[in-house]
Order: structure tokens, then C-alpha cells, then sequence
């Protein structure tokens, strides 16, 4: 949709709007790099102090109820945390005992059908798919497919994640955890 | 209907797997299918199973879909505002009728050939009914199934597929009941939108067992610990209190003397800050009529409620329930309340542990899964599951204490009796074909040494 409106803009504009489509996947090529690479430290350098990383909870309805399919903002969810808690979050896997981790889960994200939705006072809406592909032990496998929703605040020549909102295409979890970030 | 659905030829005999003078438990209970099968039959038919809370389905038409063992029963509110549970089957050739998890509707209308039926599953119409039908289907007789009992106790919704089970105040006995009473007593509940459910590959019992377990506390959750999330005097407190009920209802875990519950409400009365573990539970129960409600020696247990088979009664304003899905996998349900009238700073902390610290990607729960999907594992081989297991802590060495209340209970430091209460009460399920028979032969809570 955006890409269109820029192209009728004139090429000016559609090589901004390229250059800003680099810079927001090469970010969030990163991101997932960070998180693939088990690097949290650096992870959690690229979040805003005031982030919400939030990922409601998923119901099946019928058709004609499907505006309740998600959980809102004060109902439950699966994730709902500040950055302090993303913080214990990555501090727990320092501490020992932090069994769901250890030995360590395999992760690897696909990030793609990455959109830039809007572009105003220095923040970045920006909309992805992700695959979420992880192996434990010997034969354990489970995956998660879904879309986010970013909100990228542009800090220096890079870009701080300022929210997350994770929908995910199942309603029961079908892992035995969510022990690992999105 | 129901009493077809109870009657069973098969029959496992299940006397030896757990020995209650050895503590020992054999392991092939968590993985035989053959047994599997009867506790759907003998422990999910017959007994009282959680539905939902009253305030999740609060109009006409409202409805929640739950299990009871295998079967999936449809929760709805009818016109009269009565709470019917109904086999989410329909009678024609078994289809589903319902295929939305939460919702409202008019009617459950069969996508197969469109029986239709009312929201107490009356069977009220059909396509060609007279050109195909030529008027000769009695519908009266070919509704959907209920349950044959839907009761409510205090707002918690239960219901069973056998007619000749107790009422259901009576099931739960005044444990089951102090078990609920430690959520209802707090105020009016308010269910908070979404249950969160998650699928792990264990033994539905093993998943149970664990709700009593203040062993494992320090071990699987240790970050929480070192994260400094929860002190270590309160993480698995040297002060535990055991309360066990007929047919296999218990509440275990942590519980004070009434020395230190008078203490703590002197200090807390006296404006002083919290400085002891016990301090947060004892302001807990000094609002609103609590102290009175759960008694003398309820309103000194902090413990986890078991409301048998299933239904934990976790102390942050939650229900877990889990439901069985094979041998080999439970799917955990929590249930999330609100209390309306609870102070600002206890419901934020509330709101915090079910959202951080319980659930799948909670920080302590999340390492709760795989030792029970490891310890079914271990009953699967052929050497493993000959094995017995280990539940003998604190066996012989503890007194259950009488109280003229009529509360008696255990109290000790860490201990496995809330585990061999559930063991023995599975037993005695098991064994017993029928109601009859159940409440003939079950054990009475143990007096004095245990
Ligand atoms: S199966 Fe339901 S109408 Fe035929
Ligand atoms: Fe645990």
C-alpha cells in the first residue's frame, strides 16, 4: 500500500522509501541474528526503556465472533512485559537452574513480508511474518509462525524497538514452554 | 445415556500400583493404555469436573467449551439463565455442533445436515423434517446428551456424566470446599478474559502430583530465586501444612502456627511493614470476613488446593486445570480472576505472577514441563516401568492433629503425603466399579501418625 502511494510520488521518494525498507530489515535481520546467536546481552540493548512486548492470547470463534479471536490489552496473555521483565527474562539463562534453557534450545527466525505501515515523529510502524523454528534435545521439535507488529524509534542512524505485539496462528500452545523470544 | 457412558466390561487391576505402607508407586500407571482408558471411564465420568466460572459466560447464549476426560461438553447459559452442559456431539451421525471455543449464539446448528438445537440442546428442528422425515422423528428423544449433574459451588461451575454421584458440596467435602473457599472468600470474583492453555507431552497425574510438591521448588525454579523474584524463605517455607479429604481432595504446602498468624496480624494491625515471608498471605486474610470463612486452621494454610482429580487452586487468583489428552499428554488451562474489591497493590502483584511467572512463558512454570514429559518418559521402557517410584518422605514420621473445628491437618516441614492422598484416593477410584462401591470402600483421611 505505502509502496504504491511512494511510487506515484515520484522516484525521489521511492528511493527513500527503498532506503528506509533496507535499514528497517537489515535491523530486524539483526535482531533475530542476536537472538539465533544466543547473544541476549546485545539483544536487549535494542529495545526502548519503555517497550511492550506483548503477545495476547488466540481463541477460536466462529466467523461471525471473530473480532474476540484476540485477548485484549488487560485480559490475559502470554507475554506482557516491560523491559525489566525481559530483563530477568535474559538474566535467567545467566543464573543457573534455568532448565527449560539448558542445555540450550536450537533456534533459528525467518523474518519476511516486512512492511513499513507508517512513518511519523521518528517512529517506524512496521508489520512482519516470522517463523520461530526450534529443536531440543535429541528429537524435539516445535515451531511458531506468526505476525508482528514493531514499533521502531529511530535512535542515531539505527533504530530502537519501542513495541512488539506478537500474534501467533495458534490458540493452545502446542509446546511444552515459551521459553524463547519472538 | 449417562449410565452407558459409566458401564464398562474392562477392568485393570490397578490394587498393587500404589503401596501406602512403602510410599512406593509403579510407574506403568503413567503410560499404560489400558489404564488410561479406565480413568476416563472410572475417574473423568464419575467424578465432579470443572467447568468454568459463572461470570466467563454471563448472558443467554454465552458459551465455553471444556472436556471432561475425552469427551468435549459444551458450558452454555440458557433464555432461564440455568448453566447447561451438553455432549458437543450431535446425535445424528456424532458430528461436532459447536466449533468455536467461546462465543454466543442463538442455537448449535450441526454443519452436516443442519439438526438444530436449542441452547439446553433441546432438538428443535431439522431440514425435512416432514418431506424426509415424514414427521416420525420423535425430537424430544434425540437432543444432544447432557451431563448427567451441573452444579455450582460459590460460582465454580462442575459437572459429571454419572447420576448417582453425590452432590457436589458433598464431593468436594470441606477440603475440597476450603480449597475454593481460599479464592471465592476473597470477594467478588471477576474473571479476567482468556484461559491460556499449552500442550505437554506427560502423564496428566504427574502434572497433578506436582501441585503438592514444595520439594521441587528451589531446584526447577531456582532462577526465580537467584533472580531474587521470590526470597528463599518463602520460595518452599520450612512451615507446610497438610489437609487431606475424602475421595482424594488435599490442600498442601506452606501453613503457619497460630502463634505466628497471631504475630504477624499484630505487627501488620500495628502499621508495621511486611518483614516475615508469611506477612503478605496473613494481610491476605485479614480482608473482608476471611478469617472467620476458612476457619482456624484454614486461614493458616497457604497451601495448593487439589480438587481431585484435576483442578488446582493456585494462590495468585488462578484455577489450573488439567485435562488429559492420552496417556502421554495433558494440556494445562489457566484460569485467571480479578477480585474487585482487592487493594490496588495485591492485585498488581497478583496480575504479575500469573502473567511472568505462571503459564507457558512464565518465568518459573516454563521450566516445570519437561520434567514431567521426562519422568513419563522414564515408565515407557520395558525395564523402566517395572520400576517403582519413590513418594515415601515424611511417611510415618508426622501426626495429623484433630482440631474441634473439625480441621485437622499435618503439620510438618516439607513432605509427600498431599502425593500418596492422590495415589491412594487414584487407586480406590480405580478399583471401584461404581459410586456404590466407591463410597463403600474408600479411605477415611488418616488419624493421628501418619
Ligand atoms: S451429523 Fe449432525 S445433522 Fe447429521
Ligand atoms: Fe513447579
Amino acid at each position: 500500500m505505502s509502496g504504491q502511494r511512494n511510487a506515484n510520488e515520484g522516484t525521489e521518494a521511492l528511493y527513500a522509501a527503498m532506503l528506509r525498507q533496507y535499514e528497517v530489515e537489515q535491523f530486524l535481520f539483526y535482531e533475530a541474528d542476536l537472538l539465533d546467536s544466543r547473544r541476549y546481552d546485545d539483544w536487549l540493548t535494542l529495545l526502548a526503556d519503555d517497550i511492550h512486548y506483548w503477545m495476547p492470547l488466540r481463541r477460536t470463534t466462529t466467523a461471525r465472533e471473530v473480532d474476540r479471536e484476540f485477548t485484549r490489552p488487560g485480559g490475559m496473555a502470554l507475554f506482557d512485559n516491560d523491559k525489566e521483565i525481559l530483563t530477568m527474562r535474559v538474566q535467567r539463562l545467566s543464573v543457573g537452574r534455568a532448565w527449560a534453557e539448558d542445555p540450550p534450545s536450537r533456534t533459528r527466525r525467518l523474518i519476511t513480508n516486512i512492511r513499513v505501515l507508517a512513518d511519523a515523529d521518528g517512529e517506524l510502524q512496521v508489520a512482519c511474518n516470522f517463523k520461530l523454528y526450534r529443536t531440543r534435545l535429541n528429537s524435539e521439535e516445535d515451531s511458531w509462525i506468526g505476525r508482528r507488529e514493531d514499533t521502531l524509534r529511530r535512535q542515531g542512524d539505527s533504530f530502537v524497538l519501542a513495541r512488539r505485539h506478537i500474534f501467533l496462528e495458534q490458540t493452545v500452545i502446542l509446546s511444552q514452554n515459551l521459553s524463547n523470544l519472538f | 445415556m449417562s449410565e452407558q457412558l459409566i458401564t464398562t466390561d474392562r477392568q485393570v487391576d490397578v490394587s498393587q500400583c500404589f503401596n501406602p505402607q512403602t510410599g512406593t508407586l509403579q510407574r506403568h500407571i503413567f503410560t499404560d493404555e489400558a489404564i488410561y482408558q479406565q480413568e476416563l471411564e472410572r475417574i473423568f465420568a464419575r467424578g465432579w469436573n470443572f467447568m468454568c466460572h459463572e461470570s466467563q459466560i454471563p448472558a443467554a447464549g454465552d458459551f465455553f467449551m471444556n472436556w471432561i476426560g475425552e469427551d468435549e461438553v459444551i458450558v452454555v447459559r440458557d433464555r432461564e439463565g440455568k448453566i447447561n452442559v451438553l455432549l458437543n456431539s450431535c446425535p445424528h451421525r456424532g458430528n461436532t455442533v459447536c466449533r468455536a471455543e467461546i462465543g454466543n449464539t442463538r442455537s448449535f446448528f450441526c454443519s452436516y445436515h443442519g439438526w438444530n438445537f436449542d441452547l439446553d440442546g433441546r432438538l428443535v428442528g431439522m431440514p425435512g423434517e416432514k418431506e424426509f422425515y415424514r414427521d416420525e422423528i420423535d425430537k424430544s428423544v434425540w437432543g444432544l446428551s447432557p451431563a448427567a449433574k451441573v452444579e455450582s459451588y460459590r460460582g465454580f461451575v462442575f459437572a459429571t456424566l454419572d447420576p448417582s454421584a453425590p452432590a457436589l458440596a458433598d464431593y468436594l467435602g470441606w477440603v475440597g470446599r476450603l480449597g475454593i473457599d481460599f479464592l471465592a472468600s476473597k470477594g467478588e470474583l471477576e474473571f479476567l478474559d482468556g484461559v491460556v492453555k499449552n500442550r505437554i507431552q506427560c502423564n496428566w497425574k504427574l502434572a497433578v502430583d506436582n501441585l503438592y510438591d514444595w520439594y521441587h521448588v528451589k531446584v526447577s525454579h531456582g532462577t526465580a530465586l537467584k533472580l531474587g523474584l521470590v526470597s528463599d524463605a518463602a520460595m518452599a517455607p520450612m512451615d507446610q501444612m497438610v489437609l487431606l479429604g475424602e475421595l482424594g481432595h488435599g490442600i498442601g504446602g506452606p501453613g503457619i502456627s497460630e502463634e505466628k498468624f497471631q504475630d504477624s496480624m499484630r505487627r501488620l494491625q500495628a502499621g508495621e511493614p511486611a518483614s516475615v515471608w508469611y506477612d503478605r498471605n496473613v494481610a491476605d486474610r485479614m480482608t473482608g470476613n476471611m478469617i472467620e470463612e476458612l476457619g482456624p486452621v484454614g486461614k493458616r494454610s497457604f497451601g495448593h488446593p487439589n480438587i481431585f482429580p484435576n483442578l488446582w487452586v493456585a494462590l495468585t487468583n488462578q484455577l489450573c486445570l488439567r485435562i488429559p489428552r492420552g496417556p502421554f499428554e495433558t494440556e494445562l488451562w489457566w484460569f485467571t480472576f480479578q477480585v474487585n474489591d482487592e487493594p490496588e497493590e495485591r492485585r498488581k502483584f497478583n496480575l504479575f505472577m500469573a502473567n511472568h511467572v505462571f503459564g507457558p512463558a512464565g518465568i518459573l512454570e516454563q521450566d516445570d514441563g519437561e520434567n514431567w514429559s521426562h519422568s513419563t518418559r522414564g515408565a515407557k521402557g520395558a525395564f523402566g516401568k517395572k520400576l517403582p517410584l519413590n513418594f515415601a518422605m515424611g511417611k510415618g514420621s508426622d501426626r495429623m492433629e484433630a482440631d474441634a473445628s473439625g480441621q485437622s491437618r499435618i503439620e510438618t516441614v516439607v513432605n509427600e503425603h498431599g502425593q500418596r492422598w492422590t495415589y491412594q484416593a487414584w487407586q480406590e477410584w480405580m478399583q471401584a466399579d461404581s459410586w456404590e462401591t466407591l463410597l463403600a470402600n474408600h479411605s477415611q483421611p488418616p488419624q493421628g501418625d501418619c
